[in-house]
């Protein structure tokens, strides 16, 4: 089966005046199906890793395969693939949901049946419906999380980023947000997130990566991060790893 | 209350000296020190042989000056506190923070309209001052009443300007009212600029008997010029100025506050605004999606408009000089064109910088399956359209009075508009849409080769339409510059 996601010897530098590289030789596969979270202190790379496979940054170095496609020749057709959320949704203030997601639409070029279809469906789903027609300009950070995750996946995608999806989020919202991150997970595509909730990583990722200074201190299932220890939390081996790395 | 409003007005006051400073905020403080005090001597050089020519004149050319900067000063002192009030109650900013802590809704307030005040005369200022000095040095210390004269405008401005800002919140609502209000501010802003194009094109005869009238009704005439005789020093004027200046800021400050904490909870609780009823149209075609985005969001931010429409109405005058005086012909086709031509350049540069530079989700944007070039060509295919449709009527009024006119101002404002989007294109530094005013400010280089492009297709548009074959000459620069200014050549 093609991965959903390769990254071979990826790295990245910002400029020498800042020591180390920001993601130095990271390796990671994550194949359809999967949720895996990216987890990391502040400046582990996590965010570059996400901004270099979305194509918003040049790599230094490295191979990065979308479905087989390789993202650094050919990033038209792997951004088909990919959907991304960053942590601060960019929205057009102006603009209310459906305008966006018609714009969205359009700018994966989905069949204009299908994306009225879809958004229709998405912003049911998102509890989103009778603001479909109000401007973005007075959302709560919440909701404009929901509109962007809405825009994220109208085209379907094979591959979506998430750096930290549920900030900002109520309860019953995170809890819609997850139930479509797994119907979409159970569609065959995958999921590579970032969160700084750790409990949110434990509950719905399949696989734990942890990056310490631009490379994979540890990856695999939560169990096997805890190994021996029983009893301990995510937090624990997490805490664990990034001290020792 | 005192310590409050006083720590207020000096936290605004801060904070717009490091809104007009933005682009030093970057400099070490003594090299900004520097750049200050340099600007000010250097304003101060410029102003001494104003000075030394205004003295050289008869007594009644200072009254000809100061009336004409009171015309363009006190519009603005109005227009500019009262769109301002406007944004402060829709952006919020500090303003839940402030209405939540102890300090009372009156000091906020009263501190704001001072800060605004200010603000609002700040600009004229900056111009005027130095003027005032160097004409006070060299004898006449009446021009020292200028800064009182100016303070005053500013309170007066801002008390109306507060006035009819928070009406309009009450009677439209604070959505409506912001849209409508930067229109009313931006016209009450040029207005000077207007009234002083209607005074022009009056007739002789309604234009002498207006000035009779107001000859003939002493009252009416010495209430119209009080701010003109406080700013040339008449003491009596200057304390009656002052003095209406302090009862407008105290009414204002007394009958508004409460009005002010009202709006302000009203623009936090308003919905937000409906989008259009119309049926969303999904589209497969990417050109077609971003063309649509550009076009919805100009056309639903009508400050942007407004602005962009004062800039093309401050070129009109030149036009209108040129055919009053007969210059190029007398033929107002001739004298039109090269003006239509410069605004279509001017419109056509700041739409495709507020789509190039101006874009509100650029990382976004940018992880769409799509070229960096395809976006880049749907956005300025966004711009065309509108100044296309702008310019539409002024060509269609133009073909009327000269077709060869018209066809030379059509086919130039499109190379214009070619020209100045280009320049944007290849020059993009992005910033936030509503800086498009200042986007002149980013680089002067940009802005110098975006004048002298203006001015290129200005004079081979006029050439051209007096049947020169020179009007070559100016086309051929305008490519070589557009040529010399492509990426990788011009380092700004």
């Amino acid at each position: 089966m093609t991965p959903a996601l390769e990254l071979r010897s990826l790295c990245k530098s910002f400029g020498k005046s800042f020591g180390k590289p920001a993601v130095d030789g990271l390796d990671l596969t994550v194949q359809p199906g999967e949720v895996y979270a990216l987890l990391g202190p502040n400046g582990a790379g996590k965010t570059t890793t996400l901004r270099m496979i979305a194509g918003l940054l040049p790599a230094d170095a490295g191979e990065i395969r979308v479905f087989g496609v390789d993202a650094r020749r050919h990033p038209v057709e792997a951004k088909r693939l990919v959907a991304w959320l960053p942590d601060e949704p960019q929205l057009y203030d102006k603009l209310d949901p459906l305008e966006y997601l018609e714009f969205v639409a359009g700018l994966w070029s989905v069949a204009p049946a299908l994306a009225r279809a879809r958004a229709d469906e998405l912003l049911e789903s998102l509890g989103l419906s009778e603001q479909r027609r109000q401007r973005c300009e007075g959302f709560s950070k919440g909701m404009r999380q929901k509109v962007a995750l809405a825009g994220a996946l109208i085209h379907e995608p094979c591959l979506l980023m998430l750096d930290e999806p549920l900030t900002g989020l109520d309860a019953g919202s995170a809890r819609q947000v997850k139930d479509i991150l797994a119907a979409r997970v159970q569609a065959g595509a995958a999921i590579v997130l970032t969160t700084h909730i750790l409990e949110v990583a434990e509950r719905i990722a399949t696989r734990i990566g942890i990056l310490s200074r631009g490379r994979l201190a540890a990856e695999g299932t939560f169990a096997a991060l805890r190994g021996e220890r029983a009893g301990a939390t995510l937090e624990d081996v997490f805490l664990d790893l990034t001290r020792a790395a | 209350m005192l310590v409050a409003f006083a720590r207020l007005v000096a936290l605004d006051l801060t904070l717009s000296w490091r809104s007009l400073a933005g682009p030093l905020q970057d400099k070490p403080s003594h090299v900004r020190w520097a750049l200050g005090v340099g600007l000010a001597l250097a304003l101060h050089l410029v102003a001494w042989p104003v000075g030394l020519y205004l003295g050289a004149r008869e007594s009644g050319f200072d009254t000809v000056v100061v009336r004409a900067g009171v015309m363009f000063v006190l519009p603005w002192a109005v227009a500019s506190p009262m769109s301002a009030l406007t944004r402060v109650l829709a952006q919020r900013g500090d303003l839940d923070l402030l209405l939540a802590s102890p300090v009372s809704p009156r000091a906020t307030f009263t501190a704001r309209l001072l800060a605004l005040g200010l603000e609002g005369v700040s600009p004229a200022a900056m111009l005027l001052a130095p003027l005032a000095n160097v004409c006070a040095l060299q004898g006449r210390p009446h021009w020292l009443a200028l800064y009182p004269a100016l303070l005053a405008a500013g309170l007066i401005g801002a008390s109306f300007g507060a006035g009819l800002a928070l009406a309009l919140a009450f009677a439209l609502g604070p959505r409506r009212a912001r849209v409508v209000s930067q229109l009313m501010a931006a016209a009450i802003g040029g207005s000077a600029a207007l009234a002083a194009q209607a005074a022009a094109f009056l007739p002789e005869g309604v234009r002498d008997r207006v000035f009779s009238f107001l000859q003939a009704a002493p009252n009416a005439l010495a209430l119209l010029t009080l701010p003109e005789r406080a700013a040339l020093g008449e003491p009596a004027a200057l304390a009656q100025w002052a003095f209406a200046a302090l009862v407008a800021f105290a009414l204002a400050g007394l009958m508004l506050s409460g009005a002010f904490a009202r709006a302000a909870l009203l623009a936090a609780g308003a919905p937000a605004a409906a989008g259009s009823d119309r049926t969303t149209r999904f589209t497969a075609d990417l050109g077609a999606a971003l063309r649509r985005k550009e076009r919805r969001l100009l056309w639903r931010d009508p400050w942007l408009l407004s602005q962009m429409g004062l800039q093309a109405l401050y070129t009109l005058p030149i036009a209108f000089i040129l055919w009053r005086n007969g210059g190029v012909t007398a033929q107002p086709g001739v004298a039109f064109a090269p003006t239509l031509v410069v605004i279509a350049g001017q419109l056509s540069a700041s739409l495709a910088w507020i789509a190039l530079c101006g874009e509100e989700a650029p990382d976004f944007v940018a992880t769409a399956p799509a070229t960096r070039r395809q976006v880049e060509r749907a956005k300025i295919a966004a711009v065309a359209l509108p100044v296309a449709l702008l310019m539409a009527a002024p060509l269609a009024a133009l073909a009327w009075a000269s077709l060869y006119a018209a066809t030379v101002a059509g086919l130039c404002a499109a190379g214009a508009g070619a020209s100045g989007a280009l320049l944007m294109l290849w020059r993009q530094a992005p910033a936030r849409r509503g800086l498009v005013l200042r986007r002149h400010s980013q680089s002067k280089l940009v802005a110098l080769v975006e004048h002298w492009l203006s001015l290129c297709w200005a004079g081979a548009t006029g050439m051209a339409a007096l049947g020169h074959v020179a009007a070559i000459a100016p086309l051929g620069l305008a490519a070589l510059t557009l040529w010399l200014a492509r990426p990788a050549r011009v380092s700004a």
